[in-house]
């Protein structure tokens, strides 16, 4: 390979990027004339969900409950026409933050929901509020998002990274002793830290013991055996592990390989079992007990209507992804429905504290100070049922009691 | 001494069911820089190929299932070759940078086409031997299994490269492929075989590792990843150098996680900065990477 030619190329690119960041400055400045929608005329509203990358899975399931949600509203949010524009969040940052940027200054959104990875809304939440566009982040868990440097203008409908964990811990320092301790897994980057955080902080406070903690790469580990044997060595009586996806598959199908399941009791936040991936573990998941906020098991006329609803059009049973989606659609429904004349999004961001309680199918919720969901944790645990495995739901472990996280 | 070998047995174990599986995986590559000089990037997506096969043949965890999924593998992986070898056929001469590009464009496209096909949810495969040996607490029989079968494939692979006259000719035409023409040769046919039989393997290993890594739609970066790290430390184009690649990635992997999780995610990457920094042609190359 010459040299040349490819120098060439590389100031090009280099080149291009440059003007193209200058081109985004600009647009952000216009975009500062806020871009309004009055009641009759069509309300424009962007969605965020990544189609590629490690969490499309997930960012699938929350393009489904939204659709939904307009669906059975006959497409109207707060009696207004809705155009959704949809926007890749791809595999981070680097795709996500761009898409939304475009999404706020050429679409010129009212309001967005949606976000999977924290990374994402991280590096996309200033723009949000530079342009006062309300954002309902329908998954991304970062502690900080809803933190005490939170925005009127960022709101979320899913969780704080350490909710689950915490509930979790609080309820397994209620029951007799671990024998051993209890042995901490989870991927190397922030929500892995997070997540387990919230256990070890609710679980140690009850008296409980910590055998071992260990991260594994993110997004480059497959095969968990230094892990596992790990777990062997340290004489731990359980593991309490935070995985999720193509990993949550490995890992549980490799703890059964291994020798493990049957012997250590597994718990995890709910993601280890969730949709496709409780599918695909099979046998090798049963007797997981996971906390989350919603499982379709539970029994209550909405979540029923809804769950019929779901599986009507998309042959699969819904999860938390799909309800927290399908709930960011019913709190703009509320929030819309609370404005009279044009819609703005400093409008939409004064009518979103009084909209009140959510009745949705896990249960009804509201947000708290800090616009996070105050909502309830459910233990759950994976069983059998006819041809397939269910995450039964055990227990309601009660509110978490939001503004005490950090 | 002794006590340390038994206390890693697993782990020691373990790193050479990966590494055989690994070897499945990068031989096919490193035959296809070597002969073709072609850097294909689509490599991963013939890996796929193989996994989605194992999942929509063999997840009921039958031999019967999983050795169709492997023929049926190796068709599509070869038919897979095949195409890749007419689409960098014109770029020949023009510099890895632009197979680079062409092979990483398709691979985005086959990606694009299993999300559209079988969707985006991950899915997991059951192995066709299931249940474990009491070595350590418990192995896997699938993994021990995975060892006679990595051991098999490099035999057969080395053997055929190394003592027959079509393994001659292969050589040849890495070391001269002029000369090799200038004698009467059909390098073109030599060419063609190589790219059918290197993605044939690429498939029958994302069988193989189907099991342990489950077939989603971005499982090809993940494996491009590690397969261009064994090469790379191998030795382009060296089959024993695939090989011994293999092994010792499998082990960084699986010992030296086990031995220093905490450096874990350096691990993979150090190792293969040490081996360039001593040995810039890889550990059995015979030329330093150009690109």
């Amino acid at each position: 390979v010459t040299r040349g030619p490819f120098w060439k190329r590389l100031a090009l690119a280099v080149a291009m990027v440059s003007t193209a960041g200058c081109q985004g400055g600009a647009l952000r400045n216009e975009s500062k004339a806020e871009a309004t929608s009055v009641r009759g005329s069509v309300v424009r509203i962007g969605f965020v969900a990544p189609l590629s990358g490690p969490f499309a899975s997930a960012g699938e399931d929350m393009r489904r409950g939204f659709h939904l949600y307009l669906d059975r509203h006959e497409g109207r949010l707060g009696g207004r026409q809705v155009n959704v524009i949809e926007v890749d969040e791809g595999a981070g940052p680097e795709t996500g933050v761009p898409a939304i940027r475009r999404l706020l200054s050429r679409d010129r959104v009212v309001a967005a929901a949606g976000i999977v990875n924290s990374a994402v809304a991280l590096g996309a939440h200033q723009s949000f509020i530079d342009a006062r566009v309300p954002l309902i982040i329908a998954t991304a868990g970062a502690n900080a998002l809803t933190g005490p440097k939170g925005s009127e203008f960022i709101w979320r409908t899913s969780f704080s990274n350490a909710d689950f964990n915490l509930a979790f811990g609080r309820w397994l320092a209620r029951q007799p002793p671990v024998r051993g301790g209890v042995f901490l897994l989870a991927p190397e980057y922030v929500a892995g830290h997070e997540q387990l955080e919230g256990f070890k902080a609710a679980f140690t406070a009850g008296g409980g013991k910590i055998a071992g903690e260990q991260y594994s790469p993110f997004g480059t580990t497959q095969d968990f055996q230094p892990y596992l044997t790990q777990v062997r060595a340290s004489g731990a009586g359980a593991v309490y592990a935070f995985y999720g996806g193509q990993d949550a598959i490995g890992f549980v199908r490799q703890y059964k390989e291994f020798g493990l399941t049957g012997r250590i009791p597994l718990y995890g936040p709910g993601f280890l079992t969730e949709g496709p991936t409780l599918i695909a573990q099979g046998a090798a998941g049963d007797g997981i007990m996971t906390a989350h906020n919603y499982s379709p098991d539970l029994d209550t006329p909405v979540n029923r209507d809804f769950v019929e609803a779901y599986e009507a059009v998309y042959k699969a049973p819904p999860t938390g992804f799909a309800v927290q989606a399908y709930d960011a659609g019913a709190v703009l429904d509320a929030a819309l429905d609370r404005i009279d004349g044009a819609v703005s999004g400093s409008g939409l961001a004064a009518a979103l504290p009084k909209i009140g309680e959510i009745d949705s199918p896990r249960g009804t919720w509201r947000f708290t100070g800090r616009r996070n969901p105050d909502q309830h944790v459910y233990l759950r645990q994976v069983r059998r049922e006819g041809d397939g495995y269910i995450n039964a739901v055990l227990d309601d472990l009660g509110p978490v009691e939001r503004e005490a996280t950090p | 001494m002794i006590g340390w070998l038994s206390d890693n047995l697993v782990s020691i174990l373990n790193g050479v069911a990966l590494g055989c599986l690994l070897f499945a995986l990068a031989v096919g590559l490193s035959l296809v820089f070597g002969i073709l000089d072609v850097l294909n990037l689509a490599h991963g997506s013939l890996f796929v190929a193989g996994a989605y096969a194992a999942w929509r043949l063999a997840d009921d965890g039958t031999i019967g299932g999983f050795l169709l999924a492997v023929v049926v593998a190796a068709g599509i992986g070869g038919a897979g070759g095949l195409a890749l070898t007419v689409a960098t056929r014109p770029l020949a001469g023009r510099g890895h940078l632009d197979q680079a590009l062409l092979t990483l464009g398709i691979a985005l496209v086959v990606t694009e086409l299993v999300q559209t096909w079988f969707g985006r949810d991950p899915h997991g495969v059951l192995p066709p031997l299931s249940g474990s040996l009491d070595i350590g607490g418990g192995y896997p029989i699938y993994r021990l299994a995975l060892i006679g079968i990595g051991v098999a494939v490099a035999f057969a692979v080395d053997c055929t490269v190394e003592r027959t006259k079509v393994g001659a000719l292969v050589r040849a035409t890495v070391c001269d492929p002029d000369m090799v023409a200038a004698l009467g040769v059909n390098t073109r046919l030599v060419r063609t075989g190589a790219f059918t039989i290197g993605g044939a393997l690429a498939a029958v290993a994302g069988v193989l590792g189907a099991p342990l890594l489950g077939a989603n739609p971005h499982l090809d970066t993940q494996v491009l990843l590690l397969a261009l790290v064994v090469v790379v430390i191998g030795g382009l184009g060296s089959v024993r150098g695939a090989l011994l690649g293999a092994l010792l990635i499998g082990q960084v992997q699986s010992l030296g996680i086990a031995l220093a999780p905490r450096q874990a995610p350096f691990l993979l990457f150090g190792v293969m900065a040490l081996v360039l920094v001593v040995r810039p042609a890889g550990l059995l190359g015979s030329r330093a990477v150009a690109a």
